[in-house]
């Protein structure tokens, strides 16, 4: 499996123990979409840090494209951040005083092997903005420009954290349709989370996430493009 | 007000930039109250001084005796009052110059120990008396006498103690003794100096030419007239007092501004950081003036303990400066220290208005929005100023491209580090400039390889030729027509023989002695070149004479005009084979009563280090405090990068930037904005320093030099740039504590 979680648990301190992971076990293949959903506090956003390595396991393992993520020291996270991760969050985090191509070249910067700038442009619709700066674009061209960021180091695992949250339907259909198009394009290992369970039609597995832990896999065997997602 | 509460909290999570803004304040207020109480006081001091001990307005000396004083008191509104002076050597090559008590004019007045009462009992000036250990009951043998010290005095014609008037500084075992008047007869060859003091106080500067006018009229001939004005004995005090009053506005302004910027950036960060906590406060009821007061508390506070702390803690300075400076610089009578209490108000009180009416804009503004435009949030903090967007820099790498919008992401930010900067750079070279003009125009005349070593100065003109072995001159002191304050001899000299030293034109040519040389100083200050006509004035008779510059003398020793002896007495109608004196290699003997003075060249400026000493004190000073300004400047805007880039921090440190490359791209953007604040604090600085140059040459007819080390430069940028990097690699544990979380949570709240 290029993604395999087992028996992971994290909790946090707040004052009080709150258990947020308790034992969780997942699997995901090689160039496949996965989307989790789940309610509030029920470990998604946890389990996402900890496999994009901005957070720490207590115990158990995450292990992507055969490394151990959770054996790996603060450098070497940093590392395999850098090489194997994307990230695309809900609010988009653009650096507000860099242009579209800017923010872009923000990962293009620290990548080996770069895809070009002109190119992830084009795929993302943003050719004639790219001097634009974030608060020139809609909610959605904004995020158009969060993936394209994402995936210009053309990284193994794309993490998408709730990529239409703040978006309308159409705009969501739009930024939905640009990752399955980007997960067919380049082959690239997709883990969504969302509240909306309608998007879970284009993933190849569905993670059910209940009390830290995952409730119920599901397996689509045919899937829906992402501009046919009803909301 | 609950909302109180958050003050404290505010200020303890911000303590580094707090504690920045208080040294600040502090400095600034400090300063306020130092410079202004050292003036004030040593103004005070000095006035008082001068009028209860009846400072002369004027001192002359005459080839003949003045029968009828009383007369002439009456004639001109005089009071007009003689002593003696006899300048003895002692051992250990220390030298005094007895004078005799005043009654009438230039009052001696008793700083320890009492008047003499007795014959053979002396009173010396506190450099002297401190120097050299002497206490009251010791015996000082003088000649063949012994004289018995009785006290400390201070005399108001040598409150600057100079054994020459165109000394810079008094020279190295030289003290003042005075004695009574019976025991000044047992010295024939002291000089009668005629000493006028007016009791109308109103227009002095036409009664001085009143009694001139008089005097001359009477056909008694004058050998030597010297205005208080143009005393540098007298006047000296005046220009430390001055710059000192001068320092006291111009410090502190520039500290409480630079607060001013930050303090309203911070300020005007935290309003905006907290719009949605503002509008909902707002749509819950709380007034407008509720909210003013509670941001406005911060600058307030800190602003009135840091002002009041600074100009508490500057009073105890005041009292040890001034006893430092009256026992070895400029003695006069000191009593006690005055506070001004209006002045301690402005002190602490200043900043608090400076920063409050800065915060208070801030806040105003936008407390001016709606409740429901508060609670949008912060929708600014996207916003892209005029400068960002039209800048195009398509052209640069992206490490390059993200330093420069990082800079100018902030532009008050900006102007704060530039200003800073500048400050700090203004400081430390000024530091510098002022040494290197002193010790330039000290070591020109220390090093100046004089060809005689003795002058010989005569009461009446010589005519023929001199004794074998000796160069004659003649000179007149003047000023250029205008400009009374500017003094300087103008000499004519024989050309038979060499200058007293040797003088060499801009290109290191030695100039002709046939011609009009001018020293290099005078020549600037009175803006001359080559070719040049100047009028010169005879401060003794008022005439005036044309000359032609023919050559300027590259030489910092001292002001002056040269010219061939034959020219000058035709100038001023003597005959062309007068002399009024000798320059010579050896000793000559000649009789008492034909001298005037007689003056040891070689011996006449060895006194650097005593000089240098309390320069580079101040130098290391200001220094230091520029460097402390630079730190704090520096670790302030850095500080407030970090924390206004927080969000961009933590995203790249998800997307894995290395600590290094995020340190590179964040923190290293203001060096350009570093440099280029030092180096527009060189021209601020010359262009400051020029000024007080020609203010302090106006007011001690002292010339310097304008000379900024291209060493010094360096030194002073090293110094500054080493505070940025240091500063920089302390902000780095700073921006390694930002958590990644703060991006994955951004929108979130």
């Amino acid at each position: 499996m290029f993604l395999s979680v087992a028996n992971l648990t994290k909790s946090y301190q707040t004052g009080i123990t709150t258990k947020v992971l308790k034992g969780l076990n997942m699997e995901l293949g090689k160039g496949q979409i996965g989307v989790m959903l789940g309610p509030s506090g029920s470990g998604k956003s946890t389990l996402m840090n900890i496999i994009g390595g901005v957070d720490k396991a207590d115990s158990g393992t995450v292990e992507v494209a055969d490394v151990c993520v959770t054996d790996l020291n603060d450098n070497q996270l940093v590392e395999y951040r850098r090489g194997k991760v994307g990230f695309v969050f809900q609010f988009y985090n653009l650096i507000p005083n860099l242009t579209v191509a800017e923010n872009i070249e923000v990962i293009s910067n620290i990548s080996k092997n770069p895809l070009p700038l002109d190119e992830i442009l084009e795929a993302v619709g943003l050719t004639d903005k790219k001097n634009r700066f974030p608060r020139e674009l809609s909610g959605g061209e904004q995020q158009r420009v969060s993936i394209a960021r994402a995936i210009i180091k053309n990284p193994l695992l794309l993490l998408c954290d709730e990529p239409t949250g703040a978006l309308d339907s159409n705009s969501s259909r739009g930024v939905l349709t640009l990752i399955q198009n980007i997960n067919i394009q380049f082959g690239t290992t997709t883990l969504m989370i969302t509240h909306n369970s309608a998007i879970a039609d284009m993933a190849h597995t569905v993670y059910k996430l209940r009390d830290g832990k995952v409730a119920e896999t599901a397996h689509n065997t045919e899937l829906i493009p992402a501009e046919r997602i009803e909301w | 007000m609950v909302l109180r509460k958050r003050i404290r909290r505010i200020l303890l999570e911000n303590k580094g930039r707090y504690i920045g803004i208080f040294i600040l304040i502090f400095i600034g207020s400090f300063s306020f109250i130092a410079f202004k109480g050292f003036s004030g006081n040593y103004e005070r001091l000095i006035n008082e001084f001068a009028q209860k001990n009846m400072q002369e307005d004027v001192s002359f000396t005459g080839y003949e005796q003045i029968e009828d004083i009383s007369s002439l008191e009456q004639e001109t509104g005089a009071i007009i009052d003689t002593h003696k002076y006899y300048d003895v050597p002692l051992h250990h090559e220390r030298e005094l110059r007895l004078i005799s008590i005043s009654h009438k004019v230039n009052i001696p007045s008793v700083i320890t120990g009492r008047m003499p009462k007795y014959p053979r009992e002396i009173l010396l000036s506190p450099n002297f008396y401190d120097t050299y250990g002497y206490e009251i009951g010791d015996t000082i043998k003088i000649n063949d006498d012994m004289f018995e010290v009785v006290g400390t005095v201070a005399l108001p014609n040598y409150v600057f103690p100079l054994k020459y008037i165109n000394d810079v500084i008094p020279p190295p075992g030289f003290g003042l003794g005075v004695i009574a008047t019976d025991d000044m007869d047992v010295f024939p060859d002291a000089v009668t100096v005629y000493t006028a003091r007016f009791t109308d106080r109103d227009n002095v500067k036409a009664q001085v030419t009143g009694l001139y006018n008089s005097i001359t009229q009477k056909g008694l001939m004058l050998s030597e007239w010297m205005d208080a004005s143009a005393n540098k004995r007298i006047r000296m005090a005046w220009a430390t007092i001055s710059g000192s009053k001068a320092m006291s506005v111009p410090v502190p302004t520039a500290m409480f501004l630079l607060c001013c910027l930050i303090v309203g950036l911070m300020i005007w960060r935290m309003v905006r950081s907290e719009s949605i906590i503002i509008g909902t406060l707002y749509a819950q009821g709380y007034r407008r003036k509720e909210l003013l007061q509670h941001y406005l508390s911060i600058p307030l506070m800190v602003s009135f303990i840091a002002g009041l702390a600074g100009s508490l803690l500057a009073l105890p300075t005041i009292y040890p400066t001034i006893k430092l400076m009256v026992t070895l610089y400029y003695i006069v009578p000191f009593d006690k220290v005055v506070h001004s209490l209006t002045d301690i108000v402005l002190g602490a009180l200043m900043p608090v208005i400076f920063l409050g009416l800065a915060s208070w804009a801030v806040i105003r503004k936008e407390l001016a929005k709606s409740p429901a435009e508060l609670m949008k949030g912060d929708i600014q903090k996207a916003k892209v100023n005029v400068l960002e967007r039209t800048l195009k820099l398509d052209y640069l790498s992206f490490n390059n491209k993200f330093k420069v919008r990082e800079q100018l992401r902030s532009i008050p930010r900006l102007i704060f580090l530039l200003f800073g900067v500048m400050a700090a750079s203004f400081m430390m070279l000024i530091g510098f400039t002022i040494n290197n003009s002193m010790t330039t125009v000290f070591s020109s005349e220390a090093n100046t390889s004089f060809n005689y070593s003795w002058e010989y100065s005569f009461k009446e003109a010589k005519q023929g030729t001199p004794v074998s072995g000796t160069i004659p001159f003649n000179a007149i002191r003047s000023h250029p027509e205008g400009r009374e304050s500017i003094e300087f001899y103008l000499t004519g000299i024989s050309t038979d023989a060499p200058y007293v030293y040797d003088l060499v034109d801009g290109k290191g040519n030695e100039l002709s002695k046939e011609q009009v040389n001018i020293s290099y100083l005078l020549a600037k200050r009175l803006n001359l070149s080559i070719g040049d006509r100047i009028t010169v004035v005879n401060k003794l008779d008022g005439k005036s004479y044309y000359l032609v510059i023919d050559g300027i003398a590259q030489t910092y020793a001292g002001q002056f005009i040269y010219m061939p002896l034959s020219d000058f007495n035709e100038l001023i109608g003597m005959p062309t084979d007068s002399y009024k004196g000798v320059f010579s290699k050896a000793t000559i003997e000649y009789s008492p009563e034909e001298l005037s003075g007689i003056k040891d060249l070689k011996n006449m400026v060895n006194s650097m280090d005593e000089l240098m000493m309390p320069m580079m004190m101040v130098v290391v000073s200001l220094t230091i405090i520029a460097s402390i300004i630079g730190v704090i400047i520096i670790y302030l805007v850095t500080s407030l990068t970090i924390e206004e880039s927080r969000g961009s921090i933590s995203l790249l440190k998800v997307f894995g930037y290395r600590s290094k490359e995020i340190k590179r791209l964040i923190l290293s953007g203001s060096s350009p904005f570093v440099i280029a604040g030092f180096i527009l604090g060189i021209p601020v600085m010359l262009i400051s320093a020029t000024a007080l140059y020609r203010y302090l040459g106006e007011m001690i007819n002292l010339a310097l030099p304008m000379i900024l080390n291209p060493l010094h430069a360096v030194i002073s940028f090293t110094l500054l740039y080493a505070v940025y990097e240091f500063t920089k690699l302390s902000c780095g544990r700073k921006l390694a504590a930002i958590p990644m979380s703060d991006a994955l949570k951004a929108g979130m709240e």
